[in-house]
């Protein structure tokens, strides 16, 4: 079944949301575009979140000390853990990433040596490396910190797995254990990524962020520019990363302060709905649009739209993706949704018409006409079942209903088209949170079903 | 009427009333706005109970019993549904109640009983007093 854009609990059909579930869903084909960060362990109120935190740090600072003593084994350690293929986290688009050389790790564990404060004590967030080393970034800090709380993730993920009913295979995993000091090689029960057949862990959502806390980027912007550099002045990476080394009481005096921060460090939501206010200005804008091509009309219909219906319908119903497609020179603009079933009426969809991925399909036009019809009809199979929805200007004329209602008595398939009116009113129950914008859509699917031939 | 059947009715009217109020000015400042789902259910239990009450003869619209959740009814849809229930139970009453004219020492009183249980009541509301 070609699902778009599919998520592990898709793949095995189990229509939970992301807003349901305590871990950020991993997609099949690429990666969340979210990291770990360790501040987040640090500042939790959770003493099982702290305990994991010292333990990566001890760790981390368990390598640094091995390299003090010449012991060359945490250089490869290091290298291991700057990879975690397991948590789908990243920007990569293969869910397969590339691990650091030998000189990255060589110069990550030499600032135990080079800088003394380092030296006697070590890290407490280690991820200050970004702040050191040349293509260290928020993906690095993640892994390593997954790695190094690996052995918790597993556990995570089995529990996880067992109350979801997502179901788990037998599989080899590599992972750091305290006890030995080594990566060692364990046979457990993990969820398996059905393309790749590589274990998947689940990573709460409470540690995620888009960039970690404390970054270089931060950094640079609140702390060294208007400090160290001169008005006008830009921050050159090189220069900084140097000047980092050489003044490391400075960058603990940023870290304290960042430390002050804390309660502004919080991690960031997976999905974040525009504001009441946008939303009722893309209404406005929708409304006060022309039908047609004309200006680029259906452009800006379509890219208004987009955002203001996932927004309107999260989290009932989470966002898949928006695709465009041709057909017979004409093309077609199209957002696609999970149907988590989170509604009663949408677990009928998902059962009576097979539909385990909503399609919308945007059309610009004064009139809807059995053309634009057939256009979706075509397009209604595999994932989208035989469910879809068209959003249009205006009602539909009786002939375009009774066709609708022709192609249910005939193929059983469901067309429902909302329009401006129905979207005014989702954007009104949006904003009063009388009733929630879902059950529009659930609205218009009682009258269409009412129609219905019995 | 019977004595519970009155008492019934005369909750029923007061819960109509409150609501009338409560919704109306709801209307008044977004007429569109949906009903949300927990006034709603209370807007329907009422309903049902003034549906017992009225009987076939007596109900605002044939076939109207309850607002439809799936519907999402208004503010307005409500206030003008509630509205008409209050003028049929309005009517119901009037049709079971009788006044007497009563001497109290220095003048003749006009009182509203209902017929049957004699328990006093107010005059029907179309009618005004001379």
């Amino acid at each position: 079944m070609n699902i778009i854009r599919p998520r592990l609990n898709d793949f095995f059909s189990l229509p939970f949301r992301q807003e349901d579930v305590d871990f950020i869903i991993p997609y099949i084909d690429e990666d969340v575009p979210f990291y770990i960060d360790p501040f987040l362990l640090w500042k939790s109120p959770s003493q099982q979140d702290n305990s994991l935190h010292l333990n990566l740090i001890n760790n981390f600072n368990f390598l640094g000390h091995q390299f003090l003593k010449g012991n060359k084994d945490c250089i490869d350690i290091l290298i291991n853990c700057s990879e975690c293929n397991e948590i789908g986290l990243g920007t990569s688009k293969f869910k397969a990433g590339k691990r650091i050389g030998q000189k990255t790790s060589n110069e990550i564990l030499s600032l135990y040596k080079d800088i003394p404060q380092i030296t006697k004590s070590g890290f407490l967030h280690f991820e200050e490396i970004q702040l050191f080393i040349d293509n260290i970034a928020e993906d690095r800090v993640s892994d390593i910190t997954a790695n190094f709380i690996k052995s918790f993730l597993i556990d995570y993920t089995i529990d996880q797995c067992e109350k979801l009913n997502i179901p788990i295979q037998q599989v080899d995993i590599d992972y750091f254990d305290n006890k030995t000091n080594k990566f060692i090689t364990d046979n457990v029960f993990l969820p398996i990524n059905p393309n790749t057949k590589r274990s998947i862990l689940f990573v709460p959502k409470r540690w995620i962020r888009q960039t970690t806390f404390i970054s270089y980027e931060n950094y640079c912007k609140e702390y060294y520019s208007p400090t160290i550099l001169k008005v006008g002045q830009k921050p050159e990476r090189v220069k900084v990363l140097n000047f980092n080394r050489n003044n490391y009481d400075l960058v603990q005096t940023y870290i304290k302060i960042r430390e002050l921060q804390q309660t502004d460090c919080k991690n960031d939501p997976l999905f974040k709905q525009i504001p009441v206010l946008s939303a009722k200005r893309r209404l406005d804008t929708i409304i006060k649009l022309p039908t047609g091509k004309t200006d680029n009309a259906d452009r800006i219909y379509e890219d208004t739209l987009c955002p203001l219906l996932a927004s309107l319908l999260y989290p009932h119903l989470d966002f898949a993706q928006e695709q465009s497609r041709t057909e017979s020179g004409v093309s077609i603009r199209d957002l696609v949704f999970y149907n988590n079933c989170s509604e009663e009426f949408l677990n009928d969809i998902y059962t009576t018409y097979q539909c385990k991925q909503i399609v919308f399909e945007l059309k610009n036009v004064k009139e809807l006409n059995n053309d634009h019809v057939d256009q979706v009809n075509r397009y209604l199979k595999d994932t989208f079942g035989r469910f879809a929805i068209i959003f249009t200007r205006n009602e539909p004329p009786k002939k375009v209903t009774k066709n609708l209602i022709d192609l249910w008595s005939g193929q059983r398939k469901c067309i429902l088209v909302l329009t401006d009116e129905d979207l005014k009113l989702m954007c009104q129950v949006f904003e009063s949170k009388n009733r929630t914008p879902i059950d529009v859509i659930k609205k218009r699917f009682v009258e269409f079903n009412r129609l219905l031939p019995s | 009427m019977k004595q519970e059947e009155i008492d019934l009715f005369e909750k029923a009217q007061s819960q109509l009333e409150s609501l009338h109020s409560e919704i109306g000015a709801l209307s008044k400042k977004s007429q569109n706005d949906a009903l949300n789902k927990f006034k709603l259910k209370f807007v329907n239990q009422i309903l049902v109970e003034a549906n017992k009450i009225l009987g076939k003869n007596y109900k605002p619209f044939p076939d109207f019993e309850v607002f439809n959740e799936d519907e999402i009814p208004s503010n307005s849809d409500a206030t003008m549904v509630i509205s008409q229930y209050l003028g049929c139970m309005e009517k119901l009453r009037t049709d079971n109640i009788i006044s007497k004219q009563e001497y109290n020492g220095n003048k003749y009183l006009v009182r509203w009983y209902w017929t049957k249980t004699g328990k006093q009541t107010f005059p029907p509301i179309k009618i005004k007093e001379n």
